[in-house]
């Protein structure tokens, strides 16, 4: 997936990522150049360093997997509601 | 009066954010890190010390959620930090990692606590983008706060039991979690040492109505709990260990300039006249969208200045001309039928946008900024200047140039106006006939001026820069910033020549610089010409009510008897005795301006902006 907003994924959008990847039981995580963050730690995804346009893997294992990644995606083309 | 033995200052100087004087005793919010203590625990204690660090962090997070709880609804960013602060203390990386020096190496948990929270920061200095190295910050905010909970250091407003009352909170800086918990409490004013007028703190005293002096350096280092202080938030100035007469005097001050606000905000309404009758435009300097409620509740007749730079700072790209032109449509039609004067983005020097590379520079304030740098960026400038003949169609709109320095530049910002017509008329968008004025605010433009009136549409005069191009004084520069006077006959000789090209023309002469706010300098103005002022929103009334006793022939007469004078003291002095005893009840209220102890009229340091 593509950070398409404006500032990358800072704490705001990585507080939303945060807030929905735990509502699932799911292992979610997020890959950006070799390295992987749990997605219900905010600072491991802070750490990531995602500025705008740089692609990110999302990965999940377990029994809601599918429906994780895809919230997880909306957030993404919802730009995590920041517009631009 | 006697100095104290100490060689500890007693003044500091900062940035009136909120005005207002109070006395109070200071109670210092010290956010410098606390010293942690380092040793290694036995085996056979490792499960307790792990369980002291989850105990630690489950009680900051009790508390960051009562204040998150208290935060009210317009606060929603800063609830959005809060969220962010709240999920970091739940995060498996910083308590795995601390647990696991814990357990592995046998720390204390506040050695091990520190330590992960330095690791995590070095991860983020190493960032190459600013955004993600200032995350730094709030990593450590949140460490500090669970280690002040292991350590029985509170982080909250704790007030030692002797300390009854309200209090002046003093701070390094303050937090949204710290002014959202500090709302309610009994805090009489703010100071810390880093900010600026449109901080979080500034704003929130404004809203709250206390004084507020920030970006007042060494602040943490002299003040002590306990210290009695003056905060000055008219002036920036805070006192410590005041004496008697000081605190007296400070007290009478807070108190009439109580009474003055709520006097002179009974008598706002209508338009701001000289006793003769002649009107004079009184118009607000603003620089957030929000103030213009403020401007229109201090009775302005209209917006002499919108900063538009603040729409490009702190981000990583220009806006777009639709979220410009959103922007101002909304200015332009809230305060219609009343003019709003848009001036383009006035970037570099010292106002730094991440949305251009402006490279280093030795002499920033005289380098690649304003015009300059419009006329570099092209294509950015013409988007701002389509959205602002854009927003014409709602209301009364005036575009200014900044720092022209040569009729070339206002000839080329002229024709980048024009191009913005023709696109917008080829795109079928709608726009009215806007004036096209600009800042004269350089010796050149100065020296200039009969000429660039033939080619603009009116003038606004910036005192701050121009005070500081003409008489050559960094005003960010302690060691001669106390010269740069705006009584001085130089500057004053300039605006007689701005204000008379002005009128040879027929063009308006504005200004829009922090003398325009001072009381003493209202006559000068007025009688050298200039007809119309732009001053912060608040300082509106005041101004009015200082106009509505003036005579327009008499300064006239006195204007030009100033021209003759050589010396800024001399000036000075001449200033108080003629209009001394005409604003006297203003002065005392008002707090423009300051009598030394040889009764000498002295303006307060310019520390706002251009």
């Amino acid at each position: 997936m593509e950070v398409l907003n404006e500032r990358g994924l800072h704490a705001r959008p990585v507080t939303r990522i945060a807030q929905t990847a735990s509502k699932f039981r799911c292992e979610l995580t997020l890959s950006r150049d070799g390295q992987t963050a749990n997605a219900k730690s905010v600072m491991g995804m802070l750490l990531l360093v995602c500025p705008r346009g740089s692609r990110v893997t999302v990965r999940a294992s377990g029994p809601d997997a599918q429906t994780a990644v895809d919230a997880v995606r909306a957030l993404f083309v919802d730009r995590f509601g920041e517009g631009t | 009066m006697s100095e104290p033995e100490d060689a500890a200052p007693r003044r500091f100087l900062g940035i009136p954010a909120s005005p207002g004087v109070v006395v109070g005793r200071a109670f210092v919010a010290d956010r410098r890190r606390v010293t942690v203590p380092r040793r290694h625990i036995a085996p056979d204690d490792v499960e307790a010390e792990i369980q002291r660090l989850r105990v630690a962090i489950s009680s900051a997070r009790v508390q960051l959620e009562q204040i998150r709880s208290r935060l009210s609804l317009d606060a929603s960013d800063h609830s959005v930090i809060l969220d962010a602060h709240l999920l970091m203390l739940d995060d498996a990386l910083l308590i795995e990692q601390s647990e696991r020096a814990i357990r592995d190496e046998g720390l204390n948990a506040e050695w091990a606590l520190r330590r992960t929270v330095e690791k995590i920061k070095d991860v983020f200095d190493r960032a190459d983008d600013d955004y993600f190295r200032e995350r730094r910050s709030d990593v450590d905010f949140v460490g500090e706060r669970v280690l002040r909970q292991l350590m029985g250091a509170p982080m909250e407003i704790s007030r030692p039991l002797d300390l009854h009352g309200p209090v002046v909170l003093v701070a390094h800086e303050l937090s949204p979690a710290d002014t959202a918990a500090l709302a309610r409490s009994d805090v009489m004013a703010f100071v810390t040492e880093v900010g600026s007028g449109t901080s979080h703190t500034a704003i929130m005293a404004r809203a709250l109505t206390i004084p507020a002096v920030v970006g007042a350096p060494d602040a943490l280092r002299y003040i002590a709990t306990g210290d009695m202080l003056v905060v000055d938030g008219l002036r920036g100035v805070v006192l410590r260990n005041p004496t008697d007469a000081e605190a007296a005097d400070a007290t009478d001050r807070g108190e009439r300039y109580g009474a003055f606000v709520r006097s002179l905000r009974s008598n706002r309404a209508g338009v701001a006249r000289t006793r003769d009758g002649t009107p004079i435009r009184l118009r607000a300097n603003i620089e957030l969208p929000g103030e213009v409620a403020v401007a229109i509740d201090h009775g302005a007749d209209g917006i002499g200045l919108y900063r538009t730079e603040f729409l490009y700072i702190d981000r990583r790209e220009p806006p777009t001309e639709e979220e410009q032109f959103e922007t101002f449509k909304r200015i332009v039609s809230t305060m219609a039928p009343r003019s709003v004067t848009l001036r383009t983005f006035d970037l570099g020097g010292d106002k730094f946008s991440t949305a251009f590379r402006i490279p280093k520079e030795m002499n920033p304030a005289l380098g690649m900024r304003a015009v300059r740098l419009a006329l570099r960026e092209r294509d950015v400038f013409r988007a701002q200047l389509r959205a602002m003949l854009r927003a014409s169609a709602f209301g009364e709109v005036r575009v200014m140039i900044p720092m022209i320095a040569a009729v070339s530049e206002l000839r080329a910002s002229r024709r980048e106006f024009d191009l913005a017509k023709e696109e917008l008329r080829a795109a079928g968008l709608a726009f009215r006939d806007v004036p096209f004025g600009i800042m004269v605010e350089t010796p050149s433009a100065v020296t200039m001026s009969d000429l660039l009136a033939k080619e603009a549409d009116f003038f606004s005069i910036g005192t701050n820069d121009l005070m500081q191009y003409t008489l050559a004084i960094d005003r960010g520069n302690e060691h001669v910033a106390h010269l740069a006077r705006p009584f001085d006959p130089a500057i004053l000789r300039a605006i007689a020549t701005v204000s008379r090209a002005a009128k040879e023309r027929g063009i308006p002469c504005a200004l829009c610089g922090a003398m325009a706010a001072e009381l003493m300098a209202v006559p000068v103005l007025v009688g050298l010409g200039v007809h119309e002022l732009s001053v912060e929103p608040t300082a509106v009334p005041e101004i009015k009510e200082a106009l509505r006793r003036i005579d327009l022939a008499e300064a006239k007469v006195f204007a030009e008897e100033l021209l003759g004078i050589a010396s800024a003291e001399e000036v000075e002095q001449r200033v108080r005795e003629r209009y001394e005893p005409v604003f006297a009840t203003l002065l005392s209220n008002g707090e423009n301006g300051t009598f030394t102890e040889t009764g000498t009229f002295v303006l307060p340091e310019y520390t706002g902006l251009r």
